[in-house]
């Protein structure tokens, strides 16, 4: 170095850019780098399955969020700050995970591009002479000998490794004939595959959440339609309900009746049922729960009909003895709550056939300004509004999801398996052959590179033997065959 | 049919155990034959678990056969189930179990037919029977009908049928990583040579690995028809995840010079101990894989 040293802060670490992206790439490259993030992922998931898990979209809502969290509290104690401080009660979506996560496909796809030339060269143009001593230490190798040609030889080494679907290059040099001979060349693309597939794969998964949504609370009240809402312009009608039971008591089937509207229009109608989706477009319906429900009729001071719908009784109250089910009113200002016992519970107020109906203005929910018990019905005034209990129905608990990175994440998984199955069940067999000229006719040596291939250590043994016999049909032989 | 599902379960557990005990023997007279022997040379090589011919079949030969036999009989169990219920017998803890264990035998008969090394068999017919006797503590409630999550005949079957190939040969990769370990650097212990049991570990991964690829995908694929989402984050996704990480890094640690030998070895260990973490997960952390009949 020529440049004049001003203090000694530059005589000791040299950095400049090149060196920075070298540095870089072979850190990206090294597999002992894609081995300590994938163990470090491994870690976070181990955390992921030991720790709760914040619900979806909890996290949104900080007052639920503080309240889940306090229920955490007896079970972690001290440690439920600090482990929410660092994230762990949402793993996955956590800057950890996710810096990982791209560290890794990172690493994965400079893998790849460091990888692919070579492996590309290695398939199409790989190397078709090897010299003698390459077959004195080739682990897999056999030498014979007989009074032929070299021409007639190598046709029965060429032959024999076609029997076997080898490809084969046959290349002379003088008086020594090459074979090279190839068994599944593509097979080490495999792992280009599979690694590539994973970035299919997270493409499909952050597509998915930054383009899709899912809904898995939406519940629809027999004889009730209801907006699905995330910019599709869809809404949903719950025809009717079925539910089945065992005799223990557990559901056996459950199905939905749906009748999907776009804009007011009629555009799909199915029947669901858990494993029975209903696709309508790019949204997809599931049958996932279902509840009781009450049919609402409010009529306002002017005499306008308000509310005339099902309300799905979706919630249950805190104490766990009734369902709780709202209307939302917000041209009043108001929340309208409606409370039934849960079901097999007797409740002491709620008499069967009768609801609870609470009303509490909007952002004050703390005390209710009109509440009372309402029979099937018989309208009552409550708030300067006449509410009546039409009847008991069910509802039908549904998830509504689009899902726009679906189809990379079946493509990234369709090419996942066949590139580890291409890896693992195709294993790429190579083979080089070497004839030449002896004093009782021809020489022949045969060797192959093997790596954890037990089937081609025995397949080689059959190969020498017929080579030799081969030969030997033509004459005297002296075989060795390590 | 369920009498007969019962009746070939109890002849595979005792054939197991009695095979167990063969393997056992044959292995221990075959220590204190060599024992004698090395005081007359220095010998070196592998066990071969087999008596001097002289009285007709070795004990280990008679093993190996009591374990087909066992085998057998637990397919045929499988088989009655799967007649009696009218779907593949995987959708609870009990049966989950019972198909671990011909899982493991299945695997470990392959694995010893590939490279006629029955010490496997020391590892992996205490693991299979100890899920066959878990099995048969949780025989009760076993027959409740399925939710209807799970009535899926294919997607059950093959989802869990393929996983159940992939945790055998994770069984035969975790048994032959402790052989390896036990081993020691110096091999004198009559056991296979260190080389074989990396080659019989890394074998078993490069067959489960798909598999439990396969098992994952399928799952996913499930989970999206009866759950409309085909990843939640479910502990027993995860931790199948966690498995899949582990077994990937085991492959990639292979390519690596100084992740060989002692080190993968142990990487196999921690493997089957996410294996069996994923295995026995819904016991521990519920979520939506928390079915089982174990309520």
């Amino acid at each position: 170095m020529t440049e004049s040293v001003l203090d000694d802060l530059d005589g000791g670490l040299v950095v400049s850019p090149t060196d920075i992206g070298e540095r870089l790439w072979h850190f990206f490259i090294s597999m002992r780098t894609g081995l300590v993030l994938i163990l470090g992922l491994a870690v976070l998931g181990f955390f992921g399955t030991m720790l709760m898990q914040a619900p979806d979209g909890l996290k949104s809502d900080p007052q639920a969020y503080a309240t889940w969290l306090e229920s955490l509290r007896p079970k972690y104690g001290g440690w439920t700050g600090i482990l929410d401080t660092l994230g762990l009660f949402s793993i996955f979506s956590s800057v950890w995970f996710r810096g990982i996560m791209v560290l890794l496909m990172t690493s994965v796809l400079a893998c790849s591009v460091n990888r692919a030339p070579h492996l590309w060269k290695l398939t199409v143009h790989p190397r078709t002479d090897m010299s003698e001593p390459f077959f004195g230490h080739a682990p897999l190798s056999m030498q014979a000998a007989g009074p032929v040609t070299p021409e007639v030889a190598a046709a029965s080494v060429e032959a024999a490794f076609r029997r076997r679907h080898f490809r084969t290059i046959v290349h002379e040099e003088g008086d020594t004939i090459h074979i090279y001979a190839d068994h599944f060349r593509w097979g080490p693309f495999g792992t280009v595959i599979a690694h590539l597939s994973l970035a299919v794969i997270l493409i499909g998964a952050l597509a998915g959440s930054a383009l899709g949504f899912r809904d898995s609370q939406f519940a629809v009240a027999v004889g009730s339609t209801r907006d699905v809402g995330n910019g599709t312009g869809l809404s949903v009608e719950a025809k009717n309900f079925f539910d089945s039971y065992y005799t223990n008591g557990s559901p056996s089937d459950y199905s939905s009746e749906l009748v999907v509207y776009k804009d007011g229009q009629q555009i799909g109608a199915s029947t669901i049922r858990v494993n029975e989706p209903m696709r309508v477009g790019d949204v997809t319906f599931y049958q996932s729960y279902f509840g009781p429900a009450a049919a609402m009729k409010v009529v306002d001071g002017s005499g306008a009909v308000v509310v005339e719908q099902g309300v799905p009784l979706e919630w249950t109250s805190s104490d766990g003895t009734r369902v709780v089910g709202l209307i939302p009113l917000p041209d009043a200002g108001l929340n309208m709550y409606i409370l039934g016992p849960k079901s097999g519970e007797v409740d002491p107020t709620i008499k069967p056939g009768q609801m609870q109906v609470e009303i509490y203005r909007m952002g004050s929910e703390k005390a209710a300004i009109a509440t009372g018990i309402v029979t099937q019905g018989q309208p009552v005034e409550m708030a300067g509004m006449q509410v009546t209990f039409v009847r008991e129905r069910q509802f039908t608990g549904l998830i509504a999801a689009r899902d726009p990175g679906a189809v990379f994440i079946w493509l990234g998984s369709i090419l996942l398996i066949g590139g580890i199955s291409l890896v693992f069940f195709f294993p790429v067999r190579r083979a080089w052959a070497l004839i030449r000229r002896g004093p009782d006719g021809s020489i022949v040596h045969v060797g192959a590179v093997v790596r954890h291939d037990v089937g081609f250590e025995a397949e080689f043994r059959r190969l020498a033997t017929e080579i030799e016999n081969a030969l030997e049909g033509q004459s005297a032989v002296q075989g060795r065959v390590g | 049919m369920f009498k007969m599902s019962e009746y070939s379960f109890l002849a595979a557990v005792l054939s197991i155990a009695l095979a167990l005990g063969c393997y056992v023997l044959a292995f221990v007279s075959s220590m204190v034959a060599r024992r004698r022997t090395t005081f007359a040379a220095a010998g070196g090589g592998t066990v071969t678990m087999e008596e001097p011919a002289s009285t007709g079949m070795g004990l280990g030969t008679y093993g190996t056969l009591i374990t087909w036999l066992g085998f057998s009989f637990l397919t045929a169990s499988l088989a009655f189930r799967t007649i009696a219920l009218g779907h593949g017998p995987f959708a609870n803890m009990y049966e989950f179990s019972v198909a671990f264990a011909w899982g493991t035998l299945g695997m470990y008969l392959y694995f010893e037919r590939r490279y006629h090394q029955r010490v496997l068999g020391l590892i992996a017919l205490p693991i299979a029977l100890l899920m066959l006797l878990y099995a048969a503590t949780i025989t009760a409630g076993s027959t409740e009908p399925l939710v209807p999550a799970l009535q899926n005949n294919l997607l059950l079957s093959v989802h869990v049928a393929v996983a159940i190939v992939a945790y055998g040969t994770f069984t035969i990769a975790f048994a032959s990583a402790i052989l390896y370990l036990i081993q020691g650097e110096k091999g004198r212990r009559g056991l296979p040579p260190r080389e074989l049991l990396d080659e019989i570990g890394y074998k078993a991964v490069m067959v489960g690995f798909p598999f439990l690829t396969l098992t994952i995908v399928l799952g996913a694929v499930w989970a999206d028809v009866a759950w409309g989402t085909y990843w939640s984050w479910d502990p027993k996704e995860t931790a199948s995840l966690v498995t899949w990480l582990i077994y990937g890094s085991y492959l990639h640690a292979r390519v690596v010079r100084g992740w060989r030998g002692e080190r993968a070895a142990w990487l196999l260990i921690l493997g089957f101990v996410a294996v069996l973490f994923t295995y026995f997960g819904n016991y521990f952390f519920g979520g939506l894989h928390s079915y089982g009949g174990l309520n």
